[in-house]
């Protein structure tokens, strides 16, 4: 398997810092960028072991239902 | 001042981390407002449930506990002073059925952090209301937070008002996130794929 999971990891968090700091910016956009972040985590998952790439997914799923609460909340 | 040829003050510090001598402030969600007179702390889940007012909640048994905060993102700060009630005096009060294995230490917003029933029953692991000698500030948790020194802070839910116990185990909002569900710091047991 070619990926490192830091790597995920990495962009995932990279996503988190785009939805923490949402509302300082342009709420929409930060929340599109953010969703485009996880989508190229979502991509590199495939290239992880099953289990690592499961737990992943499941994470990524997550975070894309707590930005769909955040655009109908803010 | 931390200096790396104190062996004794090094020894407490897990690997991956630095010494910090400010306190940053981390927090998944706004800083809940505080009424003390609508304030409501409660058991729930497998127990015979329990539920106090700030002035009930205070008049507990407290303790005053001296440990060490090691938070996820690789800051630690030493020897914090906690004045609270233990977790283990919540759990005797709230008559824990036998049954429980773990449990849920929740906060507005959704918040929770999970942990086996065990390592909360420590005897250093409490319900802090005040910090270094003054109330807990909102932003780090006031009125009310849970401490759990053994693990990464963030198992030590801000803003705590609920422990639900469980005969298995749950994970937690930031555990569901793909932080670790155990969260050992001297074992960096920050991530879930680590597991």
């Amino acid at each position: 398997m070619g990926t490192d999971p830091a790597d995920v990891w990495k962009l995932v968090q990279r996503a988190d810092e785009l939805v923490k700091y949402a509302r300082n910016r342009d709420p929409h956009t930060a929340y599109a960028q953010a969703r485009a972040v996880l989508d190229e985590a979502e991509a590199l998952t495939g290239q992880l072991e099953q289990k690592a790439g499961d737990n992943f997914r499941a994470q990524i799923a997550t975070r894309r239902d707590d930005i769909a609460r955040f655009e109908t909340e803010s | 001042m931390f200096r790396k040829r104190d062996p004794e003050m090094a020894a407490r510090i897990p690997p991956g981390q630095h010494l910090t001598r400010g306190w940053p402030v981390l927090s998944a969600s706004p800083v809940p407002r505080f009424d003390p007179a609508t304030w409501r702390f409660r058991c729930t889940g497998l127990c015979d449930g329990a539920e106090w007012s700030w002035d009930e909640f205070r008049a507990l048994p407290h303790v005053t506990v001296t440990s060490d905060i090691h938070c996820v993102t690789a800051w630690s700060k030493l020897d914090n002073t906690w004045d609270g009630v233990l977790f283990s005096e919540v759990a005797k009060r709230a008559g824990v059925k036998p049954e429980v294995t773990h449990a849920l230490v929740k906060a507005p917003y959704d918040y929770d952090a999970n942990l086996p029933i065990d390592a909360l029953m420590d005897d250093d692991v409490l319900f802090a209301w005040n910090h270094d000698g003054e109330p807990l500030e909102p932003k780090h948790g006031g009125p009310l937070r849970l401490v759990v020194p053994k693990r990464y802070f963030w198992k030590s839910t801000k803003w705590a008002n609920e422990v639900e116990f469980l005969d298995h185990d749950q994970r937690g909002f930031w555990e569901v996130r793909g932080y670790h569900n155990e969260a050992f710091p001297f074992e960096e047991q920050r991530y879930s794929w680590q597991e």
